[in-house]
């Protein structure tokens, strides 16, 4: 192989290097957009208690007292696996997960229900507020 | 939708780029009798990737990436295939490219709902039932392939996503314990594990060992997100008993293995070269010829030995386009499994989909270059994409749908499905 068909070959191979190179930049740069897209799909929603705001994620919320909870409330009165927030249609549900103090919306016993906007949520003695997500809102 | 237009037009260039970069080196450096090849062969891959793009424009979605990555193998492979032994155009393979290319898509169209799926559970275990059965039926020891005409079909890789599809479906349902005996059981944990039983023996049946551990490895992936389901209830005790299980499996697999098995755990290639190890000394010596650039494409001669454009394709590319290429192929295919933990999926349905098809294709692809490499026994699995076969390439398009799912999620409930009425809040009732 002459030395003008091995600087080809490199520069083909260098091509294709370039091209994966692009693509994960790609690739990161549509990070930010779907994280943009999820909180379309989300309603942009968030949970919130005093000093302290947690994101919404995924389609599945899990609340509780666990060091891998989603949303850890490390808190006695709450149960480890005490309750799981899902989405649907843009539509927040929560559900009681086998809880031992119980799950109240608004001051009401539930096992599942759908949550509207500035609906507070009582998980032993802890309060959450669902509420639209807003960086610079301080309660 | 199209959140990166900019972004995604100079993917786009680049892919061309890629492609045209490797047409230009077959064109100075291929091995061909007549130019006109090499035109047709070049029209073909640019004709492929211009349309593809052009195409996935009409398809709503939140990330493209995975496309561009797909067109990206897609004419690697096409360009690869077409000129071992010399520059041709393969229209075989072109064909069951552009048919992976449609399955991806109508996986896509498929999966994005995960609502839809777990709805379906109960075809999904179906369609593995009658896939199991068609194998069983149908194939044999000695010929694993249903001929239709011209084509060749091999039911049991088409077990493959309906696994992935049947693990993921079933993780939502890791809540609803039953109370047998003494024991809390699930009642799906149980079906899977029966599943991945019943298609090991048919696997072993069929003598088709190679596949064993792609589909073990969908198991372990699928199986490892479930015990972690949701994530608190994550135990080390359930982990450490499925990985002592597994081992103690494997050890009892590999002292009762076949005969002809066992000659190949322990063969040594160089002493029986025309014998069982033909095929990776002519690997191994094919890639050692090739060098950082390869001997020109077309110009190989591992086109000569049997199954060089599946089996023993990374030699083959090796040879001809040289190791540092054959690396970068290897890369793109890992690029591609390494996307969901750049954009993570927003769901467990979809994470343990995008967890078990990245396993399979890793897998397959390990057992593949390892085997071509003298690292471990010759298996014959195939590289995803890169290796021939009508069967496995359209398999690879349906996984690789499935990570565009993950990646471009649809949350909505189904419209047949009795939709809960809102309850307002007390606030509202006062």
């Amino acid at each position: 192989m002459n030395s003008l068909n091995l600087i080809l070959c490199a520069v083909s191979a260098a091509a294709l290097d370039i091209c994966i190179f692009v693509l994960i930049i790609t690739a990161y740069r549509e990070k930010k957009s779907s994280k943009k897209n999820w909180h379309e799909v989300s309603h942009d929603m968030e949970l919130a208690e005093q000093g302290k705001i947690y994101e919404l994620g995924c389609d599945e919320v899990l609340i509780g007292r666990h060091a891998s909870a989603d949303v850890r409330l490390p808190d006695l009165s709450v149960s480890r696996y005490h309750a799981m927030m899902t989405v649907s249609d843009g539509v927040w549900t929560i559900k009681d997960i086998g809880s031992k103090s119980g799950l109240f919306v608004n001051g009401e016993l539930i096992r599942e229900k759908v949550l509207s906007e500035n609906d507070i949520i009582k998980l032993g003695n802890r309060r959450l507020i669902f509420r639209k997500r807003s960086d610079k809102r301080v309660r | 939708m199209y959140a990166n237009p900019i972004a995604y037009f100079f993917s786009s260039i680049f892919v061309l780029i890629a492609h045209i970069a490797m047409l230009v080196n077959i064109y100075f450096n291929g091995n061909y009798t007549n130019v006109r090849s090499v035109a047709v062969l070049g029209a073909a891959v640019i004709i492929l990737d211009i349309a593809y793009l052009v195409g996935i424009i009409f398809f709503k979605q939140a990330s493209y990436i995975l496309d561009f990555l797909l067109i990206l193998i897609i004419g690697m492979s096409v360009i690869f295939q077409s000129c071992f032994g010399e520059v041709g155009f393969d229209v075989k393979h072109y064909i069951t490219c552009i048919v992976c290319l449609v399955a991806s898509k109508a996986s896509y169209l498929l999966c994005r709902n995960h609502k839809y799926l777990q709805d379906k559970k109960k075809y999904i275990y179906a369609a593995i039932g009658i896939v199991v059965l068609i194998t069983l039926v149908f194939t044999s020891a000695e010929n694993m392939w249903i001929e239709i005409g011209s084509f060749t079909i091999q039911p049991s890789e088409f077990l493959k996503p309906l696994f992935v599809l049947a693990c993921a479906t079933s993780i939502a349902d890791q809540q609803k314990k039953h109370k047998v005996l003494f024991f809390n059981v699930v009642y799906e944990n149980i079906a899977l594990f029966g599943i991945m039983a019943i298609i090991c023996l048919v696997q072993v049946k069929s003598h088709d060992y190679g596949s064993l551990p792609t589909f073990l490895s969908i198991y372990a992936a699928g199986f490892l997100l479930r015990i972690c389901y949701p994530k608190a209830k994550f135990s080390k005790k359930k982990l450490f008993a499925v990985i002592a299980v597994i081992v103690i499996f494997l050890l009892i697999g590999l002292k009762y293995a076949p005969e002809y098995v066992q000659h190949r755990l322990h063969v040594d290639i160089w002493s029986d070269k025309t014998g069982d190890g033909y095929q990776q000394s002519q690997a191994l010596i094919g890639i050692a010829n090739g060098g950082w650039f390869g001997v020109g494409p077309g110009k190989g001669f591992l086109a000569n030995v049997f199954a060089y454009d599946n089996d023993i394709v990374f030699a083959t590319v090796s040879e001809e386009w040289g190791l540092l290429y054959a690396l970068m192929m290897v890369f793109t295919i890992v690029v591609i499994t390494a996307v969901p933990l750049i954009n993570p999926a927003r769901s467990y349905f979809h994470g343990t989909m995008s967890a078990c098809v990245s396993a399979a294709f890793l897998v397959q692809m390990a057992l593949n270059i390892w085997g071509s490499c003298n690292l471990i026994p010759f298996t014959g699995v195939t590289v995803p994409f890169i290796s021939t076969g009508g069967s496995s390439l359209m398999v690879s398009g349906f996984m690789i749908g499935m990570l565009l799912a993950a990646q471009s999620p649809v949350f909505k409930e189904q419209k047949n499905k009795k939709q809960e009425a809102p309850v307002p809040a007390w606030r509202w009732n006062e």
